[in-house]
C-alpha cells in the first residue's frame, strides 16, 4: 500500500515537473491584430460616412436615393467586409471573430438587398440601419481589443 | 526540498481571483454598451412602426436581424472572457513553474 502511494505522488511530483518546467502555456483566443484592429475601425468609418452622405447629402425626391445612386459605395463596404472575414477565417481558435464577421456580412448584404428592391430609403431606416452596423462593427472591434487582454503580462 | 504544494495551490488560486477582478472592466463595459445601443435601436424601431415608415413584416424581420446582432455581441463577450480565463490560468501556471524551479535550484 505504501509503495503504490509513494509510486502516486512520485508519478504527480513528476507529471507537475514536466507541466513547470515545459513551458506550458493555455491558449484560448488567437494573438491580438493592431492591423485588423485598424481595418475595422477603417471600415467602420466608412458605414458612417456612407449612412451619413445618403441621410444628408440626399433625398427619396426624384429618385435621389435609387440604389444605383449607392451601388459602388455597398460594394466597396461589402469588399472589406469580405476581407475582414477571410483574414479571420483563416486565424485558428478564432470562431467567436469569424462569425461577427459572417452575421455583420450577411446583414449588410440584406440592408443592400433591400434598398436595391425597394430603390428607395427613409430616414428612419437609414438611421435604423446605421445603428445595427455600427452595433456589429463594435462588436468586432471589442473581440479583437478582448485578445490584447491575454497577450499582456499576467499580473 | 522546499515545496509546499498547499502554499503554491493558494497563490495560484489567488493569482486567478486577482486577474479575473482586474479585468471584470473589461467585460462589464462592452456588455452595458451593447444594452444602451439595443434599447436605441428599438425605440427608433418601434417609432419606425407606429408613425408607419416600415411595414409590419419589415418591422419583424429586423427584429429577427436583432436575434442575430445578439449572437454576434455574446461572441465578442465570449472572446473577451476566454482571454481573461487564459490570462489568469497562465499567471497561475507561472506561478506553479516558478515554485518548481525553486524547489529544484534548492535541492541541487
Amino acid at each position: 500500500m505504501k509503495t503504490v502511494l509513494l509510486n502516486r505522488s512520485l508519478a504527480l511530483f513528476f507529471l507537475g515537473l514536466f507541466f513547470g518546467i515545459s513551458g506550458c502555456k493555455i491558449t484560448l483566443v488567437p494573438s491580438y491584430d493592431a492591423q485588423l484592429k485598424e481595418q475595422i475601425e477603417s471600415t467602420s468609418k466608412e458605414i458612417d460616412r456612407f449612412y451619413l452622405n445618403m441621410m444628408d447629402m440626399t433625398s427619396n425626391a426624384e429618385g435621389g436615393r435609387a440604389y444605383d445612386q449607392f451601388r459602388e459605395g455597398y460594394i466597396n463596404i461589402e469588399v472589406e467586409l469580405l476581407s475582414l472575414l477571410n483574414k479571420n477565417k483563416v486565424r485558428p481558435l478564432n470562431t467567436h471573430s469569424t462569425r461577427i464577421c459572417e452575421i455583420t456580412l450577411q446583414i449588410w448584404r440584406k440592408y443592400k438587398q433591400e434598398h436595391k428592391e425597394d430603390d428607395a430609403i427613409p430616414d428612419g431606416l437609414i438611421k435604423l440601419n446605421m445603428l445595427a452596423m455600427n452595433d456589429l462593427m463594435y462588436a468586432m472591434l471589442i473581440a479583437e481589443k478582448g485578445k490584447a487582454i491575454a497577450d499582456n503580462p499576467p499580473n | 526540498m522546499n515545496f509546499d504544494i498547499n502554499e503554491v495551490l493558494f497563490q495560484m488560486t489567488d493569482a486567478i481571483k486577482q486577474n479575473v477582478a482586474e479585468n471584470w472592466d473589461e467585460v462589464k463595459t462592452p456588455a452595458n454598451n451593447f444594452l444602451q445601443n439595443r434599447k436605441e435601436r428599438y425605440t427608433l424601431l418601434a417609432d419606425l412602426l407606429i408613425n408607419n415608415e416600415i411595414s409590419q413584416p419589415r418591422f419583424d424581420s429586423r427584429m429577427e436581424d436583432e436575434k442575430l446582432i445578439a449572437e454576434a455581441e455574446f461572441h465578442a463577450i465570449a472572446v473577451i472572457s476566454k482571454a481573461i480565463a487564459q490570462k489568469a490560468a497562465n499567471a497561475a501556471i507561472d506561478i506553479f513553474q516558478n515554485a518548481v524551479k525553486a524547489a529544484i535550484t534548492v535541492a541541487t
